[in-house]
């Protein structure tokens, strides 16, 4: 187990001795189970930080944002930013170096490895709970996650409320880091990964496209999965428009003629294009932080798309995005022996 | 009434493909096939791009939501690239799109790929009349298409 203490002092340090800006931490939220993303800017703040299987969000997107601030800001601080990873944040963060989006002294890493554990899905809980909210939630042995709730509380097993992302969680443990808390476990007690994909792909065809009809048809194009994605950083979206430049003569009429990828009207077809655009983008890039399943208002199994590819990936090109920002992206490498037999 | 109806019965369903073909050596292909006076059906739009690197998902995905039954990439056979290496990204990055559209329920017998090669009319003619028989066979294309 990681002592918060440990990670406390380490954000103090820096804080006082002027290194980082910065550090990007969780802390209590004032509503709500979840913790709340925190930019602590004082060594006295750093005391409210918090690390337990609440800790969800993924930090990395904050990376991006800060860095599209900066670009707009009139003084700008050039000391890095400090940033607490869980495994799968330090990988998409590890993706950001390998495209050059952020440069590695720009930001400090301090790596949190989840160990055997991971963190919790709150719709998950609600359902362990029988729809009461849960006020906290923390790890009690390793296979347990001690839950309270108003009017009691109970130690539920570990398997029935994280995450499924950490249950199918291969490294657990950020890799490119500054400085480590935690173990480097490999053993994880869960089960095999790509396991829901495997047998949805097993399904066939027509349940296939049922499925995915019923769950496009409810997208309300909310864009919360593009907003959350640290992947998603482009300044200009294929959802928005081309070239398309809008001033105070522009007339309604031609905001609604003009030309665009996809419409953005929240037809099934549309929704579906969208959502595939978005899961090609994130091919070899995804980092299964599993945010934009989680954010999404109409739950749509955004995350089942984004494994899809990363097990083709995986098992087709051997690829795994995030392990190492010096290798080529998977959409910009070849090999010869890249398979040829679907083409004819 | 009745015999225009039948009349419209009768008329069979004629699939619309989308083909894009790279420029050094599938639109050359497509080329040779007319020259050669080959007989294949009228029903592919061929779309000419720089190369088969060049082409984003999205304009396989574009095509099926304006209506097209089916899509097919075409580009130089491996190794033949006018700029050496374009086809061998777009075979990663096209399998990935077809895994991606038979996972989310699209037949696969409607996005395809190929290799042709500018001496190729021929296999040009045959890689249109195959997908051509087998887009007949599965109908109109409902999934992706834009509702209006």
């Amino acid at each position: 187990m990681i002592a918060v203490e440990d990670i406390r002092a380490r954000a103090k340090d820096l804080l006082e001795s002027g290194k980082v800006r910065a550090v990007l931490g969780y802390r209590r939220s004032t509503a709500g189970l979840l913790a709340e993303p925190a930019f602590m800017t004082t060594p006295e703040e750093t005391a409210a930080l918090v690390l337990d299987p609440t800790c969800v969000e993924n930090l990395a997107l904050y990376l991006v944002n800060e860095k599209k601030r900066m670009k707009h800001a009139r003084q700008s601080d050039k000391r890095p930013l400090a940033i607490v990873a869980k495994g799968c944040d330090s990988r998409a963060i590890t993706v950001l170096l390998q495209e050059n989006h952020i440069e590695r002294e720009e930001v400090i890493v301090l790596g949190v490895s989840c160990e055997k554990g991971g963190v919790i899905d709150t719709r998950k809980l609600m359902k362990a709970l029988r729809g009461k909210y849960a006020t906290s939630a923390a790890f009690d042995g390793a296979s347990g996650v001690k839950v309270s709730c108003i009017g009691g509380g109970a130690t539920l097993p570990a398997k029935d409320v994280l995450a499924d992302r950490c249950l199918e969680c291969a490294k657990a443990y950020p890799i490119d880091t500054d400085f480590l808390f935690g173990e480097k476990v490999d053993e994880r007690p869960y089960g095999p990964r790509f396991t829901v994909v495997s047998a949805f792909a097993e399904k066939s065809r027509e349940e296939r496209s049922a499925f995915w009809d019923g769950h496009f048809e409810r997208c309300i194009r909310c864009y919360a999965c593009r907003a959350v994605c640290p992947m998603c950083y482009c300044d200009e979206c294929v959802v928005g428009s081309t070239n398309f430049i809008v001033n105070p003569a522009t007339t309604a009429d031609e905001k609604a003629n003009r030309v665009c990828w996809i419409n953005r009207s929240a037809s099934p077809s549309e929704n579906a294009m969208y959502h595939m655009v978005r899961a090609m983008h994130l091919a070899g890039r995804c980092t299964d932080c599993g945010e934009c399943e989680r954010v999404c208002p109409v739950n749509i199994p955004l995350r089942l798309l984004n494994t899809m590819l990363e097990r083709e990936a995986l098992e087709m090109f051997q690829y795994t995005p995030g392990l190492d920002a010096e290798q080529p992206s998977l959409i910009s490498s070849f090999r010869d022996s890249d398979p040829n037999d679907f083409v004819r | 009434m009745e015999p225009a109806v039948a009349r419209h019965d009768a008329h069979e369903f004629e699939p619309k493909v989308v083909a894009f073909l790279c420029k050094w050596c599938s639109s050359a292909g497509s080329d040779l096939a007319g020259v050669s006076r080959l007989k294949y059906p009228a029903n592919a739009v061929p779309i000419q791009v720089m190369c088969s690197g060049s082409v984003s998902p999205i304009y396989i995905l574009s095509a099926f939501n304006k209506g097209a039954d089916g899509v097919l990439v075409s580009g130089c056979h491996p190794g033949d690239c006018h700029y050496l290496k374009g086809n061998y990204y777009a075979r990663r990055r096209i399998f990935l799109v077809q895994k991606l559209l038979q996972f989310i329920g699209l037949e696969p017998d409607r996005f395809r790929m190929s290799w042709v090669s500018a001496a190729e009319g021929v296999k040009y003619a045959e890689v249109i009349s195959d997908f051509v028989k087998d887009l007949k066979a599965l109908g109109p294309q409902t999934k992706l298409k834009a509702k209006r």
